[in-house]
């Protein structure tokens, strides 16, 4: 595949440039300290510099708050017809962090896995990913590298990584990023593999937060912790407000309601908005029965998705990817990071 | 035959029927599904059998917690709505203080001491507390909010006149703000009650650049120690926050350990 080396000006001006073939979306600020992946007209101000977890990920870009899986209209002989949603747009997410692309590799599995989710997989193939390298921790609550996300290129179309003197290697990963490379029209590059060999030279190391023990023995780990004080001792002060999961690239569960226009009753659709099991309600079946009533079983059942259940069911080791949203974003100040920690602490003190 | 809907306002600002009224674009196909009997901001009737009855305003007197029964009685569903109906809202912050202290107050001193000893107004100090409408008789669904969100009222009329089951998740205001990607009020310098508070408004506060003060109420899991420790970590002192958490919800429990 065909890669570039361009200076960090003129690849901002390109990504601005973009924006006339269909949405682009690169992190940009909200509010006082924080980013979001918000569409970039000519005059928006994009940096690489300075980035830290947006406050949603990109992912969240192909599982719309408000999506309408189907529209609904009954016959005159009490039948239903059904009409699927409108195609959705192509779009490019561009300025993706390794872990999130990680993430999005993941949900691709999820998703991709039989039935498959026609939805997503339809708004992700219509989706660029133009991702980027980071070569020191984007802030403290991070820990991408103790999960396995640091450096991750699966699934990217293009992937930067930065060279001295804000300069990039650009690396065209599919066919889609070597026509967006070319139309670019940057120097090309003849030697990749020793600009980033030179790159990663100088990438931290240690990099970001990291456990006395591998990822990979989590999953026995968390078997033996069912009755773990960790838990209760981890959501004393939690809100159940379910904001770890609405801000979590690997979370994606949700609820279904339908809706009917009240100008023509026999007319709706059927839409799904994301749920999260920290929630209160999330547990609660059919005739008011709640499975998982407790924080502290809620707090265990979302750590045990992350690094166990998830990975059993569709391969990777961990579908925490270290982002550290969660935890930046609990106003409670709940760290997922720290609840591992902690079990990883009370596996060793207890007999 | 079309469900006959009704309005009833007791104390309270008005604003959630006016904000009924204000659904402009759907309220005539409203009208086509539903017959309204009685709405005091657009017409005058009285209806003997309702069968959604909304109930506006706090109740504040014993002559309208007796036209409250009457109503209920009449009534096979009855909503309150707002958050005056549901909470007793800012009125309800009076239930705090002793009447006379009000009379005095408003009144000055000589005037309270004569409805204290006139007859004729010996009646008026048998309604000396703001209620929510839960507090006198059942209330079979809720319309939070000040004022109610026209998006929840159609959403809880479609489900009534359509047979399903309406739902009103307990989900705090968080969830909105998360949803809707805005900055957290606690990550701009400013404290906020969206964790202990019903949400449902879209965070439309937090959106705006400021923070919620509670007005859809406090929610039943609410961690409310976690909720004051935090507070007081960010500066708030044991004042501030007993107004911050007496602003809208003072007819709740909320707060009842530190009265007065
Ligand atoms: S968590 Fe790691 S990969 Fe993700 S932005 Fe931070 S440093 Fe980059
Ligand atoms: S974000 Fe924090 S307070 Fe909210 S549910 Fe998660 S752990 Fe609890
Ligand atoms: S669990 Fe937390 S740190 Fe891990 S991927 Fe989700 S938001 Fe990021
Ligand atoms: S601003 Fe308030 S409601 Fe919104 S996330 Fe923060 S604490 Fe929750
Ligand atoms: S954000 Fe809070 S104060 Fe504002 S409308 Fe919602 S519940 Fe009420």
């Amino acid at each position: 595949m065909t890669a570039s080396v361009a200076g960090e000006a003129a690849i901002l001006d390109w990504i601005r440039t973009l924006g006339s073939r269909g949405p682009v979306f690169f992190p940009q600020k909200i509010g006082r300290q924080s980013l979001g992946f918000q569409p970039v007209r000519r005059e928006s101000v994009l940096e690489f510099a300075g980035y830290h977890p947006t406050l949603a990920p990109p992912g969240k870009r192909l599982a719309p708050a408000v999506e309408v899986l189907f529209q609904y209209r009954s016959t005159p002989d009490r039948g239903l017809e059904f009409s699927p949603p409108p195609q959705p747009p192509g779009q490019i997410l561009a300025g993706v962090r390794s872990c999130d692309l990680k993430a999005i590799h993941l949900m691709d599995r999820v998703n991709g896995a039989a039935p498959g989710d026609p939805l997503y997989l339809a708004r992700r193939a219509g989706t660029t990913l133009l991702a980027v390298d980071c070569l020191q921790p984007c802030d403290t609550a991070c820990f991408c590298a103790a999960v396995g996300s640091l450096g991750w290129r699966q699934g990217a179309d293009l992937f930067l990584t930065p060279l001295e003197e804000a300069h990039y290697l650009m690396e065209a990963l599919t066919p889609a990023g070597a026509t967006l490379l070319a139309e670019a029209g940057f120097d090309p590059c003849p030697d990749p593999e020793t600009h980033r060999r030179r790159a990663e030279a100088r990438r931290a190391n240690p990099f970001g937060r990291h456990w006395p023990v591998p990822v990979t023995e989590l999953p026995t780990l968390l078997d033996h912790q069912w009755q773990s004080p960790v838990w209760s001792r981890h959501v004393e002060r939690c809100f159940s407000c379910g904001t770890c999961n609405l801000v979590c690239p690997t979370c994606y569960c949700f609820d279904v309601r339908d809706d009917f226009d009240l100008a023509a009753p026999q007319e709706g659709q059927r839409q799904r908005s994301p749920d999260g099991c920290m929630l209160p309600g999330f547990a609660a079946v059919a005739g008011g029965h709640d499975f998982r009533p407790q924080p502290e079983g809620r707090q265990r059942h979302r750590v045990r998705r992350k690094f166990q259940y998830l990975g059993a069911r569709h391969g990777g080791d961990s579908f925490c990817i270290g982002c550290g949203r969660c935890g930046r974003q609990c106003t409670a100040g709940i760290d997922i990071f720290a609840i591992v920690t902690d079990l990883i602490q009370h596996r060793e003190m207890a007999p | 035959m079309k469900p006959r809907v009704a309005f009833f306002d007791f104390a309270g600002c008005e604003g959630c029927q006016l904000a009924v009224l204000n659904c402009e674009e759907v309220f005539l196909d409203l009208l086509e599904q539903v017959e309204i009997v009685e709405f005091r901001e657009a017409m005058s009737e009285t209806a003997h059998r309702i069968d959604i009855a909304f109930i506006e305003g706090s109740i504040n007197r014993e002559e309208d917690a007796q036209r409250l029964r009457d109503i209920r009685a009449r009534s096979r569903i009855l909503v309150a709505l707002g958050a005056c109906a549901n909470m007793g809202n800012v009125q309800a912050r009076a239930n705090f203080t002793a009447p006379a202290e009000h009379f005095k107050r408003i009144y000055g001193s000589a005037d309270r001491d004569r409805v204290q000893t006139d007859p004729r107004f010996w009646s008026l100090w048998a309604h000396t507390r703001v209620r929510a409408v839960h507090e006198i008789v059942a209330v079979d669904y809720r319309l939070r909010g000040c004022p109610m969100v026209a998006e929840e009222f159609l959403q809880l009329v479609k489900a009534l006149i359509s047979g399903a089951q309406p739902r009103q998740p307990a989900n705090p205001v968080c969830v909105e703000c998360r949803l809707h990607e805005f900055e957290c009020a606690f990550d701009r310098g400013d404290t906020c009650l969206g964790q202990i508070t019903w949400g449902g408004c879209a965070a439309v506060c937090i959106g705006q650049g400021y923070r919620c003060d509670g007005c859809r109420g406090l929610l039943p899991q609410a961690n409310l120690a976690a909720h004051r420790q935090l507070l007081s970590e960010r500066g708030l002192s044991d004042t501030d926050i007993r107004n911050r958490y007496r602003l809208f919800g003072s007819g709740e429990a909320l707060g009842e350990e530190q009265r007065p």
